[in-house]
């Protein structure tokens, strides 16, 4: 009986370290940007310092060009503009080095296309690079 | 040991505290003056305490084409999520008592709302938060009902007179009772999660502050034409990036306080721009009379402090007939006397009463030294009575314009006076 007391109790505990630590670790990011001419879906495998790929899916409106930049309004960082590759129709990856430092920074997606041009702007939150 | 302890306790409640740039939270209203449709109006959005659900906005009048009709000025509301893409609209009239419209928001997160009235739009962007229920509680009330329901068992179990399994309820209802009131004890220290839609924060302290803005004041048409009406433009621009500046807050219940005054100081307005776009900010103005014209705007970014951008512009043409002076010159009273540089100076003005607050204080003192070169907003201080009370230090000799503004049921008092300031000896 006692040992399966502690059993439970050390089951428990791991249990819990683990939600812990899942939560201090950061995962992929997906979040959503509605313009008035286009929306999207964004996604980062990698929300983090260094080389990484932002995937963006243009899920309204007909946009021929994608390009990524990124800014950290608390520390007046901005990094280049990376154009988009068009993977799949009205899927786009840019890959580049976006985000210098951890912190929250500013992903502006500049959309174009016969609709005219338009750029959404979402935050996101980047960690040290695993 | 205990002092390091101690300190991290406090950066963490320090560091669980949301950014308030322009959340809208039940409880906590968002409210933001605008100057639009000839009216000086003050948006107020109230916080909806789940989504889906309802999203009020009401528009409190303070001045102008807001009280010329019996009916108020209609503004109509159209609020959009940045997330989803959906919209809703509404109409609120203004009134000195807002009325509210109701919208509805889908979800947490940024919206935008789109202001329209008198054929000015102005785009407010916000977020919607909805606070989680905290774990705390849920362990509270679980422990208790636990407990409650294991009493009443081993209650039942023991007047049947079987002693072990009363005795293995009545200790479990002891430990519910135990769970419920550790958390109650130590739920303060632990630091709430954030809210529901709120923006991604960092969990390391930042360098305060963000960069200045760089402001740029401009005119459409270029030139302004004495008596005919234009439109003061202001672009934001940030100063280490180069882009525009989107991220001002509601200072003083404004994203900015722009005060335009005449170089001789007769000719005086405090309106409150409108974001037509990123880092743009409009509003429409009439000068009677042609001269250069200083404009100073107050405004503050996202976890930094207030600053005051400067400019001034020309306005040709002929004199009108109106000399545009802000209301009847107000005889304040000074004490000392004869202010000295550098030191307070307690400046008390008659008020027309009823008083009611306007940007959140009941009296607000606009002082500019002769050249333009110095600006000040100074708050009231209480004073009894119809009374505004003012305490401020002139930083040097010479002589200062300054106007003090109330405002009363229908409209913004403006009393305008100069004080000479002598040289501290």
């Amino acid at each position: 009986m006692k040992r399966l007391i502690a059993l439970a109790a050390l089951i428990l505990a791991a249990v819990a370290l683990f939600a812990a630590g899942a939560a201090l670790t950061s995962g992929p990011l997906d979040l959503t940007a509605a313009g008035v001419r286009y929306t999207t879906a964004v996604h980062l495998e990698r929300p983090a310092t260094g080389r990484t790929a932002v995937e963006v899916r243009v899920t309204s409106g007909d946009a021929d060009t994608v390009a990524v930049s990124a800014a950290m309004p608390s520390m007046g960082h901005a990094t280049p503009e990376v154009a988009a590759e068009e993977r799949e129709p009205g899927h786009y990856v840019a890959e580049g080095e976006l985000f210098t430092m951890t912190g929250v920074w500013d992903l502006s997606i500049r959309l174009s296309g016969p609709a005219g041009e338009e750029t959404v702007t979402v935050k996101v939150l980047i960690s040290e690079d695993p | 040991m205990i002092r390091a302890l101690c300190l991290a306790a406090v950066l963490l409640l320090a560091l669980a505290a949301p950014a308030a740039a322009h959340n809208v939270t039940a409880g906590a209203d968002l409210r933001l003056a605008q100057t639009i449709g000839g009216a000086e109006i003050t948006l107020v959005i109230k916080g909806t305490p789940r989504v889906p659900g309802p999203l009020r906005i009401g528009v409190a009048a303070f001045d102008g084409a807001a009280f010329d009709g019996a009916a108020g000025l209609p503004v109509r509301l159209e609020v959009r999520s940045l997330t989803g893409g959906g919209t809703t609209t509404g109409v609120a009239r203004a009134a000195a008592e807002p009325e509210y419209a109701e919208l509805r928001v889908e979800e947490t997160g940024p919206h935008e709302l789109t202001v329209r009235a008198g054929g000015e739009t102005s785009v407010v962007p916000f977020r919607v938060l909805v606070d989680r229920g905290s774990p705390g509680q849920f362990l509270i009330y679980g422990g208790l009902f636990a407990a409650g329901l294991l009493l009443v068992g081993g209650l039942l179990t023991g007047a049947v007179a079987r002693r072990g399994p009363a005795m293995l309820l009545a200790a479990g209802a002891a430990a519910g009772v135990t769970v419920a009131a550790m958390v109650v004890v130590f739920e303060p220290f632990v630091p709430p999660g954030p809210p529901d839609g709120a923006a991604p924060s960092a969990d390391t302290l930042l360098a305060g502050g963000r960069p200045y803005a760089q402001g740029r004041f401009g005119t459409a048409p270029a030139q302004p034409v004495a008596g005919q009406e234009f439109t003061l433009t202001l672009d934001l621009v940030d100063g280490a990036t180069g882009r525009p500046v989107d991220d001002l807050v509601s200072h003083h219940e404004a994203l900015a306080h722009l005060i335009v005054t005449s170089e001789d100081g007769r000719y005086f307005r405090h309106v409150h721009p409108l974001r037509t776009a990123p880092g743009r900010l409009e509003v429409r103005l009439r000068a009677d009379r042609p001269g250069r014209y200083l404009a100073h705007a107050e405004l503050e970014r996202e976890d930094s402090g207030g600053q005051l951008l400067a400019g001034a512009f020309t306005v040709g043409g002929e004199p009108g007939d109106a000399d545009g002076t802000a209301g009847a010159a107000g005889s304040p009273l000074l004490r000392p006397a004869v202010p000295v540089a550098g030191r307070p100076t307690t400046i008390e003005v008659a008020a027309d009463s009823p008083v009611r607050p306007w940007l959140g204080m009941s009296g607000h003192l606009i002082v500019r030294s002769q050249d333009g070169s110095f600006l000040g907003h100074v708050h009231e201080m209480g004073a009894p009575g119809t009374r505004l009370r003012f305490t401020f230090s002139f930083p040097r000799a010479g002589r200062y314009l300054a106007w003090a503004q109330h405002a009363t049921t229908d409209h913004i008092v403006t009393r305008p006076f100069a004080v000479d300031v002598a040289e501290a000896r």
